[in-house]
Order: structure tokens, then C-alpha cells, then sequence
């Protein structure tokens, strides 16, 4: 016989698939459900995943040796003075320190890790054995087409017309690749479900009852 | 009114119907359609096969259950290769939504099927929040980031943590991932440090992977569904101990997801071609009033 957690799953699961019928409270109730288990899954994972090992524990049992931390959690405790209107300003510090770090690092992360190697794996060879030169030059083509598209300062007619017209055929092409392998993604969520339905819930259960 | 008219007036319910029986189909009668390798997969796989026994891998579970039909499949595959080739694992989680939860279990559940011991063969380090400020962390050490382990137990008594004390004692970093977490494991991680990363993406991220793979940034790269199916049929023939556990009759695998795929994605082929059909049939027909005449 399939456990209570499988029951839950298994009548939850089909409430939410009784949205393809039509919409019901069925499926509101299970909706609501979710998102409310969502978040508490989240403020109790961010809790005894993060805070309490990283800020609590580390202060209460070593104080010496991390005291710096105490900056650390009243930055993050700062982020709520936004709920009190008087205070409402000081929120603005820690999230000033935070957008500034990420935003640091990102820069960095962006350019370092994606727009320069990037830009060197476009620099290709137009010769070179078998069909190398035409497969390199079809993303020489479609690279520059593309940015060209995307380039507004320019009114696209002429050369530039004709060149961002071959740069939305690109485009095109990867979204097209973009939506089957979205088909794909779903199909594989859809199996998932069905699979949990049939071999997790409705296998045990009639083997129980027969 | 016509027939091609009610076909293209269809319900889209029935639509639904016929996807749903699709699928129902080949779960409850598997077809057994062959698997064709793909080079983004045999790259991932061989780089793997090319660690030696004791080597570090960081499998890092960045997905939920909202994608773990597609990232599971993958994480199990890249699990059972590392464990049957004696590659010591350390588990992580990066995704707030279901991430600690997917990598208790599917770490559980594939270790349990050799004979390891926990803290010296894979440890499971747990959720960590602050997305790149903890992937910087990490390659500084590790140790700070993850005090403790995923069920509370100071990460310095672990024996495998001994030899990790950050990421440039890792060989490898896998990163089973949904949305952009990938991304920052190989424009951060990689690209910084210089650690070599593997994405297990799910289907609808993986074009955006392709550019990395092909730059080099990644060494391999497993698509959705179809990247952990063909990740199994390497694995099954390569490794006997492997392949008797995926001929288990209990065991759901990406092999048999990947047949019911392709009757539903027929069946969506099928419903485009008909509807472009009936839409041009109705389109060039002769209006009502010539019909008449």
C-alpha cells in the first residue's frame, strides 16, 4: 500500500492536472498549498542551512575568531528597517553593499567568463580541412548578422537591411531549437508525473487491494 | 460546418487527451527504442572515465523537484560512474527551492548501492545560500562556507574533508542545474579558477550551454532527458555492476522516459502537420456562394 506522503502527492498531483479540464477549487486549494509550503521550505532551509550554521553557531561557540561576523547579520537585519517608516532609510546601506558587491562581481564574472572567451571562439580560421572553413564561417556570418540586427543606431536598409535580414533567419533558427528542446523539457516534467502517478501510487495500490 | 473546420475548431482538451495517452502508453509497455551518443555526452563521460580512483568530483545539486524528472536521472547516472569507479564525491547544493532536499535523496539512494562509507567515500555538504559571493567562497575554502555537513555534523571531523579543504583540491565540478547556476559554475568557477565543470542542464537551458561547450568553458554537457539516457547507455556498457542495477524492474530510468518522448513528440508532429494541413485546406477552399454557382 502506497504511504500517506504518496496519497498527499498522488491527490495533489491530480488536482493540479484537473486545471487541464477546466479551473476548480480543487486546484486553487492546491496551488495555495504550494506556494505556502514553498516559502516555508525556504525560510527553514535559508535558517538551518545558512544563518544558523554560518552566523549563530559560528558566533555562539567561537566568538573570538568571528566577531566580524556580528557586521554580517546586522547589515541583513538592516534590510528590514524598510517595515519601519521612520527608519525606512537605513534598509538603503546594506542594500547599497549588496548591489555594489554583486554588481562587482558580476561585471567581472560576465566579462572575464563569458563575453571574452566568447569573443575569442568566434575569432575562427576560414581555412583548414573538410568542411572546417564552411562550418567556421556560417557562425562568422551568423554572429556579426545577428549583433547587426540588434544594432539600432543604424537604419537597416542597404547592405545593413539585407545583413539583419540574414541575421533574423539566425535567430530564428535558435529559437526553433529553443522551443523543441521547451517541448522536450516539458514532456520530460509530464513523464515524471505520470511515472510517480502510476508506478509510485497506482502499482502498489492495486497490488495491495488485488 | 466542415470537417476540417471542426478539426481546427477542436477542443483543446481532446488535444490534451492524446498527449496524456501518449504518455500513459509507453510508460505501462516500454518500446526499448535505441539510444544514439551525442559528443557533448561522451565528453562529459569520458572525462570522467579519465579521473583516477580517489580523484575529488563536486556534484553539485542546483535544481528542485520542479525539474527533477529531467536533472535526477543525470544526477544518478554521474553518481553511479563516479562511485563505480571509486571517485570520492562531494555533494552540495546551491538552489534554495528543493535543492538540499533532491541531493539528500538521490545521494541516499545511489550510495546505498555500493559499498562506501560516509565522510570518507562522498559527503553531502548541505544548502548554501548567496549564490557567486559562495562560489567565490569556495575556492578559498570550503571549510568556512560549509562548517557543517548537510545533517549537522562539523564538516572537520569528516575524513574526505581532510584532503578538500577548498576547490583547488577538486578535480572536477558537476552541476546538475536549473535556470543560470550552471552559468556561474563555469563563467565564475571555471573561468576564475580554472576548475573544470560539467553541466547537467535541463532540456529548455540547454542551447545557452552550447556556447560554453563549444568555447571549451565546459568539458561535457548532458541535455535534459535525453543527455542522462544516453549518460545510462555508456555507463550500462562500460560497467556491468551499473547496468545490473538499471535492469532493475523497480528502477525508472531516463532510457524509458526517452521512449515515451518520442511517441508524444509524434504525436505533437503529427497534430502540427494536421493543423497546417486543415489550415490551408480551409484557406484555398472555394467561398460558400462559388459552390453555388
Amino acid at each position: 500500500m502506497p504511504s500517506i506522503g504518496t496519497w498527499l502527492g498522488a491527490l495533489l498531483s491530480l488536482a493540479i492536472l484537473s486545471f487541464l479540464y477546466k479551473d476548480n477549487p480543487l486546484f486553487r486549494f492546491a496551488e495555495s498549498l504550494f506556494a505556502g509550503v514553498a516559502l516555508g521550505y525556504y525560510i527553514g532551509n535559508q535558517t538551518n542551512q545558512t544563518i544558523k550554521p554560518n552566523l549563530v553557531l559560528a558566533l555562539t561557540r567561537d566568538f573570538a575568531a568571528n566577531w566580524d561576523l556580528i557586521f554580517a547579520g546586522l547589515l541583513g537585519i538592516g534590510l528590514y528597517f524598510r517595515y519601519i517608516k521612520k527608519l525606512a532609510w537605513l534598509a538603503r546601506v546594506p542594500l547599497g553593499i549588496y548591489v555594489g558587491y554583486y554588481v562587482g562581481v558580476t561585471i567581472t564574472q560576465k566579462l572575464h567568463g563569458e563575453v571574452l572567451p566568447q569573443m575569442k571562439d568566434t575569432i575562427l580560421p576560414l581555412s583548414g580541412p573538410g568542411l572546417a572553413p564552411l562550418w567556421n564561417g556560417l557562425m562568422i556570418v551568423g554572429v556579426f548578422s545577428v549583433l547587426l540586427y540588434f544594432f539600432f543606431s543604424l537604419e537597416h536598409r542597404g547592405a545593413v537591411g539585407v545583413a539583419s535580414r540574414v541575421g533574423i533567419l539566425f535567430v530564428m533558427v535558435s529559437f526553433g531549437a529553443a522551443f523543441g528542446y521547451t517541448v522536450m523539457g516539458r514532456i520530460s516534467l509530464l513523464i515524471g508525473r505520470f511515472n510517480f502517478l502510476v508506478n509510485d501510487w497506482l502499482r502498489p495500490l492495486l497490488g495491495a487491494v488485488f | 460546418m466542415r470537417l476540417a473546420d471542426r478539426l481546427l475548431a477542436v477542443d483543446r482538451r481532446i488535444i490534451y487527451l492524446l498527449v496524456g495517452i501518449g504518455t500513459l502508453i509507453p510508460l505501462l509497455f516500454p518500446i526499448g527504442l535505441p539510444v544514439t551518443i551525442t559528443p557533448p555526452v561522451r565528453s562529459a563521460f569520458e572525462k570522467i572515465e579519465s579521473l583516477p580512483p580517489g580523484s575529488v568530483v563536486v556534484v553539485s545539486f542546483d535544481y528542485g523537484p520542479s525539474t527533477a524528472p529531467e536533472n535526477d536521472p543525470q544526477a544518478d547516472a554521474v553518481l553511479r560512474h563516479c562511485f563505480a569507479r571509486k571517485i570520492r564525491v562531494v555533494g552540495m547544493a546551491l538552489y534554495s527551492l528543493g535543492g538540499l532536499s533532491v541531493a539528500v535523496e538521490e545521494m541516499n539512494k545511489v550510495a546505498a548501492e555500493f559499498p562506501l562509507e560516509y565522510g570518507v567515500d562522498y559527503v553531502n555538504l548541505g544548502y548554501k545560500d548567496g549564490a557567486q559571493a559562495a562560489l567565490r567562497r569556495m575556492n578559498e575554502n570550503l571549510h568556512e562556507l560549509f562548517p557543517r555537513d548537510a545533517f549537522g555534523r562539523p564538516v572537520s571531523e569528516l575524513p574526505l574533508m581532510q584532503d578538500v579543504r577548498s576547490l583547488r583540491e577538486v578535480d572536477l565540478v558537476v552541476s546538475l542545474a536549473t535556470g543560470i547556476i550552471g552559468e556561474w559554475w563555469i563563467n565564475l568557477v571555471n573561468a576564475q579558477f580554472g576548475t573544470p565543470v560539467i553541466v547537467g542542464s535541463t532540456a529548455i537551458g540547454t542551447p545557452k550551454y552550447y556556447a560554453y561547450l563549444k568555447a571549451r568553458q565546459a568539458e561535457g554537457l548532458l541535455g535534459g532527458l535525453k543527455g542522462a539516457s544516453e549518460y545510462e547507455r555508456m555507463l550500462s556498457d562500460r560497467y556491468p555492476v551499473v547496468a545490473e542495477i538499471y535492469r532493475s524492474p523497480t528502477l525508472y530510468t531516463a532510457t524509458q522516459g526517452m521512449d515515451i518522448q518520442t511517441i508524444v513528440h509524434l504525436v505533437i508532429i503529427a497534430l502540427v502537420v494536421l493543423g497546417n494541413v486543415l489550415y490551408f485546406v480551409s484557406r484555398f477552399r472555394p467561398a460558400s456562394g462559388d459552390r453555388h454557382a
